[in-house]
Parts: structure tokens; sequence; C-alpha cells
């Protein structure tokens, strides 16, 4: 064989999803010699873009960018790379013959929402002051390593420690907040402020993104915190839409983990680790080559990792049985339309900035309710809840001139479907027909203005993007798969029971969103246990 | 007036039994104490009523599994009259096309008979998953002994606490402990999920975790439901306990020991108003215009009841007020009493496997789809019902060969989409039931004599309940521990009213028929009773130095 068959590297990192490449980049700011492997012929995991269509290119699966931590921004240069991120104005719910817009601009906001609730229009002040407070008091968490509750080392309990006094800073009714925010469902939640029903829809709708939860299902509170997390430039609570897509994100990680030396390798599958008793040694590609690295990061979910790059016998039963238990539950599908004009909307007819922030079918509460029950029965929802964006308005570049493009994400979609029941191409249509009526009840133009339509089933995110069971965020984001739990009790701190494996993906904390935390916290994690040896 | 007002040291209002509990415990100490209940008869939801002549029966609260040991130790229960029933087998769940499922006493006589069944694998789970529960119950049990800790400014007190509930992690190991944190947030339906197959046994092991709550299986939080109840013991089943002679006769055991304690009870006092000023608590005031004073009152209506309309709203402040009434009180639950001729085959099974609670929860998802019916303010229209049959533990409530089934019916939703709680749907709840168990125990409608029904309307009218919710307050991660029923106010003490405290299931450890809220209640007043007498004794004795 020859020599090029065996590759040393001080890290090996099995992805190319954008947290395989954040964790590629700070290694490899570190000193160390370090490659990427993706199976993919393009970089970035579902923050990708794709010229889906001749002309059209589409963010296929993840689609906004808000919680990309702007550490790593600063940290990997990430403007200097080519990321430009473009606002994304409002969210614009159509009714059957009204409307719900909101947008960044406060007052225009509350001037539309005292059009609904005079009550409703006062409290979202109020509210909107302490989600900002809290968010605030949060964020630590987004950069931090769980700590293992199993084990009292100090130095892992210290920012814990930081965080408990910091809430003994906070106000009573502040502190009251954060608990109902950790444990109550997003609609109880803010119940307890708003009464206008497609007000109080659309902003839950966040809460059970990507999850297989109703939005009254309890623990889905705390992502409204997420809109206020947010943070552009600087500016805070802003969602944004990269020029040339999700897609770009993940290229300027690239270029930057290019810029500090790392080696990136597309079109190379990997086909299992590299083993020696209980300790990872590297990856062996589908083409037979072996990567040697002192260390082997895995930024694919548990399933993936732990039970189809590994060989069987090498991890112990206890540990696999909690891989095993780790749920994933997909629940969402992803429509993408080429389109030859704009939909109108019967309830605000005409082209208008409506047009240019997120569109959320979420006209009810019990409409939320009503998807999720059809998603519990095994099967997709008769009237599901859209999250709509039309990204050729902010960056044209996406689409031939006139043409536009449309990304509809849809939910729910179970990945089990009913008994006798599975997702093959004739349910893959009855799907994408399913959401194209949804919007055609609400924007009847819609079918005489697509061109082309990509429709993608947890199935198919599965499949092309190596996420089990199409789970968007490798893993429910339930409470107990978070933080200290996620992906397993006991391995939270990115290290694996296998010596020199780590995880670096959104199933380890804080999880998923194009937040890159992952793989940050990770990179540090691994440098941190290398240091001691580099000094010997 | 010149008319001396009578003067207690503490009134405790409404004599629920958590209202009870407390007052035994106060007039134990020495406190001269007063009980005053609205209703004719003490015990609350704790009522045996005759159903039909010469038939007696419980009409709301049926089991008293989960009363405390030291509760009935401490107040001599006993001796007042308090006897205990406990059937060797906990649940049965029928089943329309077999044999059903037998949950015993002895978790290795279930294994035996699970080993049988369709799912010989569950056999060996089952057990494991019991030793699991017992021993997540023993530290759980810990917990609901403790005051929750305040979590604002930490006394040497809560440390105190804190050590104990440490000490209690400590024994659970470092797995368990991991296990304990994955766990407690979980949903009922995952958590049984894990650890058993068969539809059937998943289905009637979650039903604690959703009994009386407004959340199906797979709502996050119902494996701590689950969870909180086995802390009286009896693992994975949890446990089926009767009072000899019906409920009732609990609820008289606590007013002899209240009594034979020193505290004085009084029915038809109906209190409407507890009196403060400047900060602190200064008596009663009764409908009939009468006042009582008192530095102490803890009250046993729900904390809605007790800061929304009991006490001076200038006293709770707006902010207080506001977070008091979005306290989460979704009734769910309706109550159906059915008087039989004669006992049919239930499930085809004998005698013997009904003596605990018939439970029909055929799945996990039919229990969420029972559920999802309430969401949109509907009746389930395939409920999750709970039953007991009384008479056949106990056949002193009945003359021969009459019985008694007792089933509480999930989910009635308190507020209705397209109707009230009218006749028309009180009866339609009741042949719900009917029809429910007709399909287990073919010809048990002809065999109903006399029905009683206790909707979640009836439950808040009658029993003061707001909301219909028979634990003043949903049992769920966000009413809970350290924020039962708010942070800062779950230690017993209320509104920061100096002499106000609550002793219902609204605080910590919540509702259910344990004395452990009016336990814990009792605890804090006197332990702010013999710090208030330090400071005295010093303050005069400081004053003789000088």
């Amino acid at each position: 064989m020859a020599t090029s068959n065996h590759r040393t590297y001080d890290a090996v990192i099995i992805g190319g999803g954008h947290n395989g490449l954040v964790a590629a980049a700070y290694l490899a700011r570190a000193g160390l010699k370090v490659v990427v492997l993706e199976r993919r012929h393009v970089l970035g995991g579902a923050a990708v873009t794709e010229e889906v269509f001749p002309g059209f290119r589409f963010s296929v699966a993840s689609y906004v960018v808000s919680l990309l931590r702007p550490e790593i921004v600063r940290e990997l240069a990430l403007p200097e790379h080519g990321l430009e991120i473009l606002p994304l104005d409002g969210t614009f719910t159509p009714l059957d013959d009204d409307y719900l817009w909101r947008v960044n601009d406060h007052g225009r906001t509350v001037r539309e929402l005292r059009r609904w609730s005079a009550s409703d229009a006062e409290a979202y002040e109020e509210y909107g002051r302490l989600m900002f407070e809290m968010a605030r008091f949060v964020k630590p968490i987004l950069s931090m390593a769980p700590p293992d509750p199993g084990r009292l080392d100090p130095r892992e309990w210290l920012p814990v420690a930081r965080l408990a006094r910091s809430f003994n800073g906070l106000s009573l009714e502040q502190r009251a907040v954060f608990i109902q925010l950790m444990t109550m469902s997003a609609a109880d939640f803010l119940d307890q402020w708003f009464e206008t029903d497609p007000l109080k829809a659309t902003m839950s709708a966040s809460g059970i993104i990507g999850t297989f939860q109703g939005i009254r299902s309890p623990g889905t509170a705390y992502v409204l915190l997420h809109h206020y997390m947010g943070e552009i430039d600087g500016v805070l609570r802003a969602w944004g839409i990269p020029r040339g897509g999700t897609g770009a994100v993940s290229e300027a990680i690239a270029s930057a983990a290019r810029s500090f030396g790392a080696e990136i390798r597309t079109e190379t599958p990997v086909e299992s680790f590299l083993t020696g008793g209980d300790e990872v040694t590297g990856a062996v590609t589908s083409a037979g080559d072996e990567v040697i690295g002192r260390v082997t990061l895995s930024s694919l979910d548990p399933q993936q990792t732990f039970v189809r790059l590994l060989p069987p016998g090498v991890l112990d039963g206890s540990f696999l049985e909690e891989v095993a238990r780790y749920q994933y539950r997909g629940s969402s599908g992803k429509v993408n339309l080429a389109l030859d004009g704009l939909p109108e909307f019967t309830c605000l007819p005409g082209v208008g900035d409506h047009l240019r922030g997120a569109i959320s079918f979420s006209p009810g509460i019990d409409y939320m309710e009503q998807a999720y029950d059809d998603a519990k029965s095994g099967r997709f929802s008769r009237r599901p809840y859209i999250d709509m964006v039309i990204p050729t308005l902010v960056d044209p570049s996406m689409a031939p001139p006139g043409k536009h493009v449309m990304s509809c994400f849809v939910q729910y979609a179970p990945y089990h479907l009913a008994e006798g029941d599975e997702w093959d191409d004739g349910r893959r249509d009855a799907f994408g027909e399913n959401v194209i009526d949804t919007i055609a009840e609400r924007a009847p133009n819609i079918r005489e203005l697509i061109l082309h339509a990509q429709v993608l089933t947890p199935k198919d995110i599965e499949d092309r993007f190596g996420l089990t069971e199409g789970n968007i965020f490798q893993g429910e984001l339930s409470l107990e798969q978070l933080f200290f739990n996620r992906p397993v009790p006991g391995w939270a701190r990115y290290r694996t029971p296998l010596r020199n494996l780590w995880m670096c993906g959104s199933a380890t904390h804080p999880g998923g969103g194009i937040m890159g935390a992952s793989g940050r916290l990770a990179a540090f994690q691994v440098l941190r246990a290398l240091r001691p040896k580099k000094a010997a | 007036m010149s008319v001396a007002r009578e003067r207690y040291d503490a009134v405790v209002v409404g004599a629920g039994h958590n209202g009870l509990v407390a007052a035994s415990y106060l007039a134990k100490a020495g406190l001269r104490t007063l009980v005053l209940e609205r209703r004719g008869r003490a015990g609350g939801p704790l009522a045996t009523e005759e159903v039909a002549p010469g038939v007696r029966a419980p009409v709301a609260a049926d089991c008293v599994g989960g009363l405390r040991d030291d509760v009935v130790r401490d107040l001599g229960l006993g001796p007042h009259g308090f006897r205990a029933i406990e059937p060797d087998v906990t649940a049965f769940a029928p089943s329309a096309d077999g044999p059903g499922l037998t949950l015993w006493r002895d978790p290795v006589r279930t294994a035996i008979e699970l080993r049988a069944g369709t799912q010989p694998r569950d056999a060996d789970a089952f057990v494991a998953f019991d030793r699991r529960i017992r021993s997540l119950g023993a530290f759980l049990a810990r917990v609901q002994a403790t005051e929750p800790p305040d979590l604002a400014s930490p006394s040497l007190a809560d440390a105190t606490g804190g050590l104990t509930v440490l000490n209690g992690l400590r024994h659970l190991g470092k797995e368990q402990l991991r296990d304990a944190l994955r766990v407690l947030p979980m949903s009922v339906a995952d958590f049984v999920g894990e650890a058993v197959e068969d539809e059937a046994l998943r289905g009637v092991l979650a039903v604690r975790g959703i009994r009386y709550a407004a959340m199906g299986p797979r709502s996050a939080g119902t494996a701590l439901n689950f969870l909180w109840d086995s802390a009286s013991g009896g693992g994975a089943v949890g446990r089926t306990v009767f009072a000899r002679g019906g409920p009732y006769s609990l609820a008289e055991a606590l007013v002899a020991s209240a009594q034979s304690n020193g505290a004085m009870i009084r029915c038809d006092a109906d209190v409407a108003a507890i009196r403060t000023g400047r900060g602190s608590v200064d008596g009663v005031a009764l409908a009939s215009g009468e006042e009582i004073d008192a530095g102490i009152v803890v009250s046993n209506a729900d904390p809605k009841q007790t800061l929304l309309r009991l006490v001076d709203p200038a006293e709770v402040g707006p902010t207080l007020g506001w977070r008091v009434e979005h306290i989460r009180t979704p009734g769910v639950v309706a109550k159906v009493t059915l008087v039989l001729e004669g006992l049919p085959a239930i499930g085809g099974v004998d005698d013997e496997r009904l003596r605990g609670r018939i439970v029909i929860a055929p799945s996990l998802d039919d229990l969420e789809r029972a559920f999802d019916d309430s969401k949109y303010g509907r009746i389930s229209e395939h409920p999750y019902l709970e039953a007991t049959i009384p008479t056949l533990s106990d056949p002193s409530l009945a003359p021969d060969g009459i019985h008694v089934i007792t089933a509480l019916l999930q989910y009635a939703p308190r507020r209705l989409s397209d109707a009230d709680w009218d006749e028309a749907a009180r009866d339609g709840v009741a042949d719900l039931a009917v029809r429910t168990l007709e399909v287990y125990a073919p010809g048990i409608a002809d065999k109903v004599v006399a029905r009683h029904i206790v909707t979640p309307a009836d439950l808040e009218r009658e029993y003061g309940l707001t909301g219909g919710h028979p634990l003043h307050g949903e049992h769920a991660l966000d009413q809970f521990f350290a924020w039962r029923p708010l942070l800062g106010h779950a230690r017993y003490r209320l509104a920061g009213i100096r002499g106000l405290y609550m002793c219902g299931a609204g605080a910590h450890p919540g509702g259910g028929v344990t004395g452990g809220p009016g336990r814990n209640a009792a605890r804090a007043v006197l332990a702010d009773v013999r710090r208030a007498r330090r400071r005295r004794t010093k303050r005069r004795a400081r004053r003789a130095d000088a």
C-alpha cells in the first residue's frame, strides 16, 4: 500500500457540518494538525446551500440564523471569510380574513397588537423587557460545558456556581419566571400575558420547532427565550439569512479552518472507527484509507457514532443501552419551492414588506395542537404549522432575475408513521401536496407560481444528512435530554467512554440550531485534555 | 361592642384532612387552636355518604394509601379509630379480549403471572423497575418531609434541610443520582415505555403519572408525578389502602385526635375573610359577621381562595395577586359512584382480583387520546377510569348482596367548550362511566340501582376547590417543591404576612390523602412560635439585666 494510505493527524473530525467545522477551526487555530472528513460533496451538513434546480439555490435544510455564537463569529473572524447576514424583518401570520404582523419596529408592533387587544399591546412591552432580562441571564449556559452531577469536581461546577450567584441577583419575580420558562408549556406561559389567539400560537410555535411536542407540552416555554437571545452584528433580537444561504455560514467557517491549516476532505465517507482496545485511533474511509489521529471527534449523532461507526463489542452494554434510550423522534419536513413570482395572500393582497420576514401558518392554539395530535397518531398534520421565508427578497442572488425561492419548514411530519404506512414516494408526494394545499388556502396563486418543488420528509432528511430519524437537532430537545443529560447522563462533557473519542455535534450541550457552540466547547475540552501531555 | 371576642392562638380555616392534621399537631404542642369549617361536616373530600338507603360509599377520595406513617403515629390515629385495609391485590387492569393484568402487592407474584403472559420478558423488567422505583421513592419521601429551601436567602435551617436531601442523594449512589436527574423531568410514557414492553402493562403503570392532571402520559413532568406518588411506597404500582368504614372514618379519627389534643372544631362556620393589619394576621371574620381573634391563621383552602378571596388584596399587592391568579388549577376529574345489586364479573376474574384499584387504561395511546379530547374542552370519548369496590374489602358499608363501585373518570374538564356542567352533562358523564365499564363487565348497567356523581363543577362548589382541581393546583414541573404554589411562598408562610400560613394541598408536597402539607405546615408554625418565644425571653432577660 502507498504511504498516503496512512496519514497521521492530531485530530480527525468526522462530519463537515457546521459544528465539525467549528471544532476543526478551533483545534487548528491552537496549532493542531486537523483533518475533516465529509461524506457529501458539499460542506455544512444541514447548514448547506445547494443549487437544487438550475439557477435556484436553496438553504436545503436549516434556513435562518440567529443563535450563531457571537464569540465564534469574532474569534474565527467569520466576516473576513465571507459571512454576511441579512436581516429578516418580522413575522407575518396570515389568517382567514385578517392577519397579525409583528416587525422589529417595536412601536409598529404595539400599534398592530392594539388592533387586537389593548391589554396585549401593553403586556407585550413588559413581556419583552422581562424576556430580554431572562435571555441575558440564560446566555452563559450556552457557553458552558455541563458538569457531571455524579461527580463533585469543583472545576466543573464553578460556572454553575457563577450562574447560581447571578440567579440570586435576579428579583423574585424574575426568578419565578425563569423557573416557569424551564418547566412550562409555551402556551401556558404565554397565557399569563396574552389573550390574542394567533399571537399566542405564533409566539409559541418557536417552542416546538424540531421537537415532537405540542405547544401545550410542558418544557416548550424555554425556547421562547431564543427569540431574545439572537445576536447579529451585536444587535439583539434579530433573525437573519446569510447571503448565499445557510451554506455560506459553513463555507465561512470552513474557510477560517483552512486558514488555520485544517485540511478538509469532501466525498470521503467514513466506514468505521479505528479502534485498539478501549481507544479510538482514527477512522477508516469507505475507500479503505486509514486516517490516524491522536484524537477523533465525531460530529454525528450518538446512533451514527456509537452504533454505525463502532464495531460491536467495543463499548460496554450499559452505555449502549443509554445510547439506545436517547430519543430522536424527527417531527418535521421541508418543502422548497422555486417560484415564478411572489405569492399573494388573500388577507393582505399585494407584494409588500410582510413577505420579507417569516410567514407563519399558526392561526390559533387549537390549530397547532391538532397538528400535533395528527403526529401522535402517526400521520403528518392535515393542516401543519408552516414557517415560510422567501430568501430572494433579501438576497436576490439565490434565483434568476424575477424568480424566487421559498423555503417552508413544515411540522408535524413524524418519522414513524402509523402501522402499515411508510415514507415512500407516494407518501412524500401526498405530504408535499398537503403543504401546498395549506398554503393555497391563504395564498391561492401559489399553485400557478410553482416551477419546481423539492419535498424532504424526515426519512429524506435522515438519508441525505445522516440525521437519525430526521431529527434536525440530532436528538429531541426535551428536558431530560438537555444540559448534563445530553446525550447520555455522565457523558455530557464531550468525552465518550472510549479513549480519545469525542463528540462535538448538536447531540451535545447546548444542542441544535446553527449555533456552533457544541463544536467550540468540544474543541476546548479536547485542547484541555491534550495540554498536560504536551507539557510532559 | 363590649362583648369580649374569642381569642385563639391559631385558627385553621377549613377542616379538610390537612387542616385537621395541622390543627392536631398545633394543639398537641399547646396552642389554643380552633378549626372553622364552612360545611356541616369535617373531612372535606374524605366523605362517606349514604348514596342509597343503608349503603354508605366514598364519593370523592376513596383510597388513603398515601397517608404518612409518622402522621398516623404522631396523632394516634389508630387509637382514635382509624384502621387501614390493604388488600393483596393493588391494581387490576381488565382486558376486553384477554385475562387482564393483576398487579399484586408482592411484585414477585406479579412477575410470575407476567412470565406466563404475552410479554414474558416484562417479568424481569418489571421486578427491576419496581426495585428502581422503590429506591427513588424512598429518596423522594425524604424530600416530601422537608420544608422546601428558601432559594433567595438560604438559612441554617435550609442548610440542614438541604443536608437531609443531599444525604438521601448520597444513598442513591452515583449512577442512581444521574438516573434520578434524567428521569424527573421525563414523560411517564417514556419512563414506563423504557422499562416494559407490554402496552397494557405500560397503560396501567402510567396512570399514576396523570391521575388528576390536565396532562397526558406524553407530557413532560408526568414521570415526576408517578415517582411523587411512589414516595409512599408500593414500588411500581403504588399502594391501595382503604380506611375501614370508608374514608370518612379517617376524618373522624383526625377530628378525635385534634379534639383530644385540645383543639376546638366548629362546623357551619364560613370564614369570609382573614383579617390583617400592618403586615400581620389578627384573626378571621365569619360570613355571619362574627369575628375571632388569632395571631396565627392557617389556611387549608387552596392558594387562590386564600389569597384572592380571603385576604385583603391591598395586603397581597398587585404583583403577587397577578401571580396567584395564574396558578394553574385545570380540574379534569369526575367521580361516579354506582350502587350495584350484585357484582358482575369484571374482566372475567374472581372477586379476589377486584379488591384493589380497577384500572381501565388499555394503552399509552388510549390515555393520550383521552387527554387530547380535553384540550379542546371535551369529555374524553374513551376515558381513563380508575375504580374501586370498597364493599369487597369492607362489607360493613352495604347490606348483603349490595356492592358499590366508585370510579374516577378522566378527562372531564371543568371548562367545557360547548356546554355547562348541568344535569345533562352530569348524567352524560355517569352514562359514560357505565358504558366504559360495560365493555369489561357486561351486564353491569342492569345492576345499577343508584348513582352519585361528582363533577369538577361540584368539586368547585361543594368543596371550594378552585377550577375543580382536587389537588388545589396542578401537579406539574412548574408548580412543584420550592415553587409550589409559587416561588418565594413555598414554605407554608404566605405573602409575607406575619402569622399567615397555608397547610393544604396547594403547598409542598401537594395533593392526595397524605397529611404531608398539614404536618409540614404545623412544623413551620411551631418553629416560628418557638423562635418568637426565644426572642421574647431574651428581651425580657435583657430588660431584667438593665
